[in-house]
């Protein structure tokens, strides 16, 4: 009598689960989903038309975003301060990470310490003391300047998430590479860091999303367009007063693509990344 | 090791484009290149073509750079005078207080001089309302030497807006003048369906403009400088019909909707797409509606009369303004370029290009219709940052969330009355101690 009650318990229990998965997955992508449909329609319909699916598609507001945003300069700009900015940030981040969890220096913990109390400044707070020392640096209106700033940014967060997960790796295997004759620096690129491939996922898609939507800092720190981000390209379709909506949501639409592809690329590490390297032992 | 020489080479190859193309090493001073730094997307296009055509001129380049939002920008040119590297023109978003902080700190230059050359010529192309935001007079409260200091590009104003269809439908032959014609046209409009007034009240300074048109015009200016010096009570009787306004129109079902938590974009989608009659809106809605719905047609008046023995004064002057970086050795080029922007002919040609009014009267003539009617209206116009004085912030706020709440039905003219006067109070008591 007990098994049909418990199957029915059972598929009762997973229709709630699944109902409410779904509901959250169509959350998350239902603004995606209106992005996308907005980018196809005319500024004149976007407000009047309430159809789910508009009946005139304007593709061309993809070519116009591109062009009138002048997209192909901040596209590439983005690109190379993406790649460069997590690049920087993985290899200093894992280098002192690995530091901090098995060296013993002096200072370790304070110093370690200051890393984290650097997350504590919310980045605004940080913005007129960066533009002043890049300014007397001369690195303002620099691509490197630029680039230098976003990777110390990113440090901190980074250095944690790995610094835990380089706390709970076992010593053995990097015992036995030191007995093949590795030294410190061998260890981190042949052992450490092979093993913290799903923390150093998380650090790139989050560290790629932050440095890919990123545009005060850059407005603070450049002035020549030629070196802007992608960002800057959608700002042109924000008017003081008014919004070309279509145009701006193509722009959304382009600007996002390249993230999402990211995070689909990456999504099977992401979720062990996140639940090794955030387990403080 | 394939692999290895792929990263080298691919570290190698970003190494080069950013040290190559991102300007590296110091540039050379370049005098016959002029920097502007402004924030108004919508009208960038206008501006380089307008740089473009003075480069070929007078072989002057003009570099028009854009940081938006305007918060960003605000950011970048507060940043930058710490760091003394302003541009050659730019612009002050924020209050006059600001203004004169940069100005004393010697980031702007006194163009007066220059305004006033021959017989007052350029200053003459100006409405005078519009300078007045950039002016600082004799004595005034900043401590900044008396002169002007910016150049006006644009004026706005903010006004009554009416739907001339709507009217038509509701049997309304003409815009009402005063306050009783404009609730029975709010009667004939709710007769065929039609909400009454629309306006960007969920946000408190479209509140202020409107609560100020009415203060002006039940009680005149100078009583209204008097209460905030202390010496008039909000509970006086003037101050309670201003707020008996927003309390009329609230029984009189005049408002749209939400009009309490819509902010003012919201609102201009209501006007746009015909669901309103009246807008309460500034003269940038030009461009907005025309973006929203091009067909729409509309008309444009003073908010209607409470007191016909007073006249009606409305928010507006300066929309945008630039200055001139006192410290650019490329001073005088930059004043010679903003004289040339604020020419008729270039005025005429970026009122046509954004929809915006021209800060010079003589480019009138040469712009569209409704922007005439915005622009009919410029004597009329005051703004706080011309007044004498201003209320305190604190007083200010209990007044406007005062008049949320009577238009939400929480509490009536006499409750707001009573509880502003006692922050007054309070202020004034904080402010001797």
């Amino acid at each position: 009598m007990e098994g049909p009650r418990y199957k029915a318990i059972g598929a009762l229990k997973s229709t709630v689960i699944h109902a409410f998965l779904i509901s959250v997955t169509l959350t998350c992508l239902f603004p995606l989903f209106w992005m996308v449909r907005c980018s196809l329609m005319t500024n004149q319909t976007v407000f009047t038309d309430k159809t789910f699916i508009p009946k005139d598609l304007h593709f061309s507001n993809y070519v116009q975003a591109w062009v009138d945003g002048g997209f192909g300069i901040y596209f590439l700009n983005s690109v190379v301060y993406t790649v460069s900015v997590v690049v920087g940030i993985v290899l200093i981040a894992s280098l002192a990470a690995y530091a901090f969890s098995r060296l013993k220096f002096w200072g370790k913990n304070f110093f370690f310490g200051m890393f984290l109390a650097a997350m504590m400044i919310p980045l605004p707070g940080s913005f007129v003391p960066l533009v002043v020392l890049m300014n007397k640096l001369g690195l303002a209106n620099h691509r490197i300047g630029y680039i230098l700033c976003m990777i110390n940014v990113g440090l901190s967060m980074s250095i944690l998430l790995l610094k835990t997960f380089f706390d709970r790796t076992p010593q053995d295997l990097e015992d036995a590479a030191r007995i093949d004759g590795c030294g410190r620096l061998g260890i981190w690129w042949h052992v450490a860091l092979p093993l913290a491939r799903p923390a150093i996922a998380v650090i790139v898609i989050f560290n790629s999303l932050s440095v890919w939507n990123e545009y005060i800092l850059a407005t603070l720190l450049l002035n020549d367009k030629t070196l802007m981000p992608l960002q800057r390209g959608i700002m042109v379709f924000q008017g003081v007063h008014s919004v070309d909506y279509p145009i701006l949501m193509a722009g959304l639409t382009i600007a996002a693509t390249p993230i999402i592809l990211i995070y689909l690329a990456m999504q099977r590490h992401i979720i062990k990344g996140l639940v090794e390297g955030a387990t403080v032992q | 090791m394939k692999k290895i020489l792929i990263g080298l080479g691919l570290c190698a190859a970003v190494g080069v484009f950013l040290l190559t193309s991102s300007g590296c090493g110091k540039r050379q001073e370049d005098l016959n290149t002029i920097t502007v730094w402004h924030w108004m997307t919508d009208r960038n296009k206008a501006l380089e073509e307008l740089a473009s055509k003075y480069e070929q001129q007078t072989g002057i380049k003009i570099k028009i750079d854009l940081f938006a939002p305007s918060e960003s920008y605000t950011q970048k040119v507060v940043s930058s005078a710490q760091s003394k590297v302003l541009p050659d023109i730019y612009g002050i978003l924020d209050k006059k207080e600001v203004f004169a902080a940069f100005i004393k700190s010697g980031f702007i230059a006194d163009i007066t001089a220059d305004f006033k050359a021959n017989n007052n010529e350029w200053e003459n192309q100006f409405f005078p309302k519009a300078l007045d935001v950039n002016r600082f007079t004799e004595g005034n409260v900043y401590g900044v030497k008396a002169g002007i200091y910016g150049v006006p590009l644009d004026v706005t104003t903010i006004e009554m807006l009416y739907n001339v269809k709507l009217l038509k439908k509701a049997g309304i032959k003409a815009p009402p003048q005063n306050f009783s014609e404009f609730l029975e046209a709010i009667h004939a409009l709710k007769r065929v369906g039609v909400s009454g007034l629309v306006s960007g009240w969920g946000e408190l300074w479209m509140i202020d403009s409107f609560a100020s048109n009415y203060a002006f015009n039940i009680m005149g200016e100078e009583k209204v400088m008097a209460t905030y010096r202390g010496e008039v009570p909000y509970t006086d009787p003037d101050w309670i019909k201003v707020l008996d306004v927003f309390k009329q129109l609230v029984d009189n079902g005049a408002l749209i909707e939400g009009v309490v938590t819509k902010p003012n974009k919201y609102a201009e989608q209501d006007f746009a797409l015909e669901r309103a009659a009246f807008a309460f809106n500034g003269s940038w809605c030009v461009n907005v509606y025309n973006d929203m719905n091009p067909n729409l047609e509309y008309g444009v008046m003073l908010p209607p009369l409470a007191n016909s023995n007073l006249p009606m004064k409305i928010w507006g002057g300066a929309g945008s303004s630039f200055v001139v970086n006192n410290t650019s050795p490329r001073k005088d080029k930059a004043i010679a370029f903003l004289k040339w922007l604020s020419a008729k002919d270039q005025q005429a040609y970026l009122a046509k290009a954004t929809k915006n009014l021209p800060a010079n009267r003589e480019a009138l003539a040469e712009i569209p219709e409704v922007l005439s009617a915005f622009a009919s209206s410029m004597d009329q116009v005051t703004h706080p940052t011309v007044w004498s004085l201003n209320e305190n912030p604190v007083v200010s706020e209990a007044f406007l969330k005062g008049i949320q709440s009577i238009l939400i039905g929480e509490k009536t003219p006499q409750q707001i009355a009573q509880n502003v006067q006692q922050v007054k109070q309070e202020q004034l008591a904080k402010k001797k101690k």
